[in-house]
């Protein structure tokens, strides 16, 4: 093999190349950075502090942000809960209507209510209404014993279920007001245009007011109570009474009475509920049967 | 000489190559960093803060927490037992405290055998790597998300204390068991804080987050112990520990909190209560949302139930003649409901949850055999206007059955035994009388009752459902026969009375309801022919375990004897239990006899019952006012004087039921 002509001839030659001071210098600087690193890890902090220095830019992923924005979620989904409730509880405790509350709520949301804002509730039902919906007595022994200790209000599709809970979270007595018994309330259902001739329910009981009142005042006073029971319905009516009809079947003890106003040149019926025996009596009178 | 020179020269190649790689590599990982850096994930200012989410807490009835969802307990470096840390320093990471994030050496090593030795992986990731790892990214494993995960271990570095990135790693760490955290998993195990932990202890625990569940100690214990052992013998190689402390820690067992193996998510009750919680509020809000459930378990029940369970199933595998060793062993469940709310007190959904974690309570549907005939008795005394003093007959029958071959019933006891009242044919579970009945109401009329009572399971129209054929699930058998518990008062099973926010708003209320959905006169009148099926008929088994208090309920067993129940009721508890195998096979004795309901249901519920109304006072169930007791002979249904020395049955009839042609007054 021929020697290049670069390569050194003698030992001392190429000793002193190898030992020449780049290549030193380059192995001494190789060592030194390699054990530097070895011992104080330079390379690893200088990559950390670059890292941190990118660190705001950079984006929040990774599980452990994941979590943090699951529970903001958890939050939002759960204050949203809360606040629908708060709203549904301080509207229920402004509205003055049944029907108010019924259309406020969702099927399933429930409300509270106090017993105090129920019985406004109540009362301020026409009593014929009222009485649909609830008997005074019952009422007075759920509201004024110790039996209710919460009324809950949930919304159903069609309308709304009351329910008056005891101290031990169970259902005492519960109420159902369907959409249609509230709207009868809302639209004054109980308050018809025309003439009780077009109610064929009332066909051959209808008599003129002053017959009928004259009849009335011939019951005792207890009875007149239960006769006209929602006097205040009638009283609040414009126009003057014409005539009275009686209805000819009776619904759980009750038989409807229908009130002929004249108001501005038209007429109007008015429904209200009598006791059944109460207008039995009356009818005795009416019909001249009385003793 | 040029030998020499030869040397010299690919020497200085092989340096100089080296030195070139060598900056060819620095260069090539400054552009990765360059390139990765953007895509790497932000950190948080403080580890620990944000690792902090509010938990969700459920409590059982009594008060006590069952359960913590989502919980990460943060403890301070300086409330963990030293043990623990050295145990799990030496373990993990045992030169942590000298590197900056990685070791080298033994990086180099795993990459080395990683890249030039197929098959074979090695680890390397320091503390610091794996709190990276844990913090920011997915368990997918490739050289990208190395990388990345050692970039971020060098910030971690940069900016925390090595005290800090210790307490982030072992406060956030899995130990299995639903337990996240060294306190966590002190207290879930041990019932301790994590300061308290012991060295055997403490070595345990420090084995565990290499595979939770592989090394779970409530379900592999010895194979928990045997890692224990590594963790004790790391512990002596890098110094921490000497030989003989190593043996003498070795030596002893840790006792684990068996209370607690059963309030955590591996309860088949919490697993149901979980899941319907997912299901009203979605996973996040369960898990993160830090809601508080006040669930309607009582522990004191619920481990009476699991105990009582597991007895019961241990005999009848003894019974069996099935080995301890074998898997395939029969399983079990049972529900507990309180008939006056529905609230369910005690679910047990098989054998170990350990084992299967399949809750049969819930989701195994099965044929509840002649468990089904109180809601059959129910509607022919209903639609037939029967009573338990009217006579059929135990005969064969025949009913036709469009587009299938007619159905001919047998009774268990293969004979037929002539005329007899309803009482005596529901006692003793006579099959062809309740076909009878069947054919009498229709199937469909039995379908109502039973969804009545709120058997939710489908259920077919056909004459076989006097015999249980429909597929049902022991906690709607429960619901069901609390019906007649609450003399037809229904209350649907629910697990959670309460459901708050984490500031104590209330999200959700359960309201007990009574839905009146049996006429309670005809009910009464089944809760008193079921009471004669416990002190004289197929349940007495139950008289004979010592339950002496006044009960009710009905054994059920299918044709094959692969369901073996008996659901049962006292006034203030009702009980379904179920055994069975889960594959369908046959429950039978080392002489191959058959076993009913009577033999392998009815004494696990009558060691529960009778533990679990231990202490509460006595009571009867209440007779509405229109029932009168009559003495009847029970093959002619006529009524004998209560004088009289002829040995008759005692049945419950309404004013106005005849018997013999006799009203009753």
């Amino acid at each position: 093999m021929i020697p290049r002509w670069y390569e050194p001839v003698e030992c001392r030659e190429q000793f002193k190349r190898i030992f020449s001071f780049l290549n030193l210098g380059v192995l001494i600087m190789s060592a030194i950075l390699m054990f530097s690193e070895f011992r104080f890890d330079w390379c690893e902090q200088l990559l950390g502090n670059f890292l941190v220095s990118t660190n705001q830019t950079r984006p929040e992923k990774g599980a452990v942000w994941e979590l943090g924005r699951n529970t903001l979620t958890a939050h939002e989904a759960l204050n949203k809960i809360i606040d629908r409730k708060s709203d549904t509880s301080e509207f229920a405790h402004k509205t003055d209507s049944f029907s108010g509350i019924a259309d406020h709520l969702i099927p399933g949301e429930w409300v509270t209510l106090d017993k105090d804002h129920f019985k406004h509730l109540y009362r301020s039902l026409p009593l014929t209404h009222a009485r649909q919906i609830m008997e005074p007595a019952r009422l007075i022994w759920l509201l004024n014993g110790k039996v209710t200790e919460r009324i809950f209000c949930e919304g159903l599709k069609n309308g709304m279920k009351i329910y008056f809970i005891n101290a031990g979270n169970r259902v005492v007595h519960q109420i159902e007001l369907k959409q249609d018994i509230l709207d009868a309330v809302v639209e004054k259902q109980y308050l018809e245009p025309g003439r009780l001739e077009d109610f064929e329910g009332f066909s051959g009981r209808i008599y003129p007011a002053e017959r009928f009142f004259a009849a009335v005042f011939k019951l005792p006073s207890e009875m007149i109570q239960d006769l006209l029971p929602d006097a205040d319905l009638l009283l609040d009516q414009d126009g003057t009474i014409l005539r009275i009809g009686i209805w000819n079947e009776t619904q759980a003890g009750f038989i409807q009475l229908g009130f002929e106003f004249r108001y501005q040149g038209q007429t109007r019926v008015l429904f209200v509920k009598a006791r059944e025996w109460a207008v039995w009596q009356l009818g005795l009178i009416l019909r001249g049967t009385h003793s | 000489m040029r030998l020499l020179a030869t040397i010299f020269s690919v020497c200085r190649s092989v340096f100089f190559t080296a030195v070139i790689v060598f900056c060819a590599g620095i260069l090539s990982v400054m552009f990765l960093v360059f390139y990765t850096v953007p895509e790497l994930p932000k950190l948080p200012q403080d580890l620990s803060r944000i690792i902090e989410t509010p938990q969700s807490i459920i409590y059982a009835s009594s008060g006590q927490v069952l359960m913590h969802l989502g919980e990460r307990e943060n403890v301070p470096l300086s409330q963990v037992s030293a043990d623990f840390i050295n145990a799990i320093l030496a373990t993990e990471d045992h030169l942590f405290f000298q590197h900056y994030g990685i070791n080298k050496l033994r990086t180099l090593k795993a990459l080395y055998i990683t890249l030039f030795e197929p098959g074979r992986v090695e680890g390397a990731s320091t503390i610091t790597q794996q709190l990276a790892k844990n913090l920011f990214f997915s368990f997918e494993q490739s050289f990208a998300r190395k990388f990345k995960e050692l970039l971020v271990a060098f910030q971690i570095e940069t900016t925390h204390s090595k005290e800090e990135i210790l307490e982030a790693y072992i406060n956030q760490i899995h130990f299995g068991a639903g337990a996240q955290g060294v306190e966590k998993a002190a207290d879930t195990f041990f019932g301790k804080s994590a300061m308290e932990l012991t060295l055997p202890e403490a070595a345990l625990l420090a084995g565990l987050p290499k595979s939770p569940s592989a090394y779970n100690p409530f379900s592999h214990y010895d194979r928990a112990l045997k890692r224990r052992d590594l963790v004790l013998h790391r512990m002596v190689e890098v110094g921490f520990l000497s030989q003989k402390q190593a043996a003498l820690a070795a030596a002893e067992k840790p006792v684990l909190n068996q209370e607690k193996k059963d309030a955590r998510s591996g309860s088949y009750f919490l697993d149901a209560l979980v899941k319907e919680l997912v299901k009203t509020y979605g996973e996040n809000v369960v898990y993160n949302g830090g809601i508080r459930v006040h669930a309607t378990l009582d522990p004191q029940l619920q481990e009476l139930a699991k105990k009582t369970l597991k007895q019961g199933l241990d005999r009848l595998d003894e019974m069996m003649g099935i080995p301890s060793w074998q898997t395939l062993r029969p399983q079990g469940a049972l529900v507990a409901v309180e008939p006056a709310t529905g609230a369910v007190r005690a679910m047990v959904g098989g054998r170990d949850y350990f084992h299967s974690e399949f809750n049969r309570a819930t989701s195994a549907r099965r044929q509840p055999g002649s468990g089904f005939k109180p809601f059959v008795y129910y509607t022919a005394f209903q639609e037939a206007k029967f009573h338990p003093g009217t006579v059929m007959t135990d005969q064969p029958v025949t009913i036709p059955v469009v587009g299938a071959p007619d159905w001919q019933p047998k009774n268990f006891e293969r004979g037929f035994k002539g005329d007899m009242v309803l009482k005596t044919a529901m006692t003793q579970s006579v099959n062809t009388i309740a076909a009878q009945l069947v054919q009498i109401t229709g199937p469909r009329a039995v379908m109502e009752t039973a969804e009545k009572c709120g058997i939710q399971s489908p259920l077919d129209d056909v004459f076989s459902i006097a015999l249980g054929t429909a597929d049902v699930t022991p906690v709607e058998m429960a619901a069901a026969f609390s019906v007649f518990a609450g003399l037809g008062k229904r209350h649907d099973p629910f697990l959670f009375w309460r459901v708050e926010d984490p500031f104590g708003r209330v999200l959700f209320e359960h309201i007990v309801e009574d839905q009146q959905v049996l006429d309670p006169v005809i009910a009464y009148q089944v809760v008193d022919m079921m009471k004669a099926v416990v002190d004289t008929g197929s349940g007495r088994r139950i008289r004979e375990h010592g339950f002496t208090r006044p009960c009710a309920g009905k054994t059920g067993t299918t044709d094959n004897y692969n369901d073996a129940w008996f659901t049962g009721f006292t006034p203030e508890l009702c009980t379904s239990v179920w055994t069975g195998f889960d594959k369908k096979k046959r429950l039978e004795d080392t002489s191959g006899v058959g076993i009913t309901g009577g033999r392998g249901a009815a004494p696990i519920w009558a060691d529960f019952m009778t533990q679990a109304l231990a202490g509460e006072p006595e009571r009867n169930f209440p007779v509405p006012s229109n029932i009168r007791f009559e003495k009847i002979d029970p093959d002619t249904g006529c009524r004998i004087s209560p004088k009289d020395p002829r040995k008759g049955i005692v049945i419950a009839v309404k004013h106005g039921q005849t018997l013999c042609g006799e009203t009753v007054r």
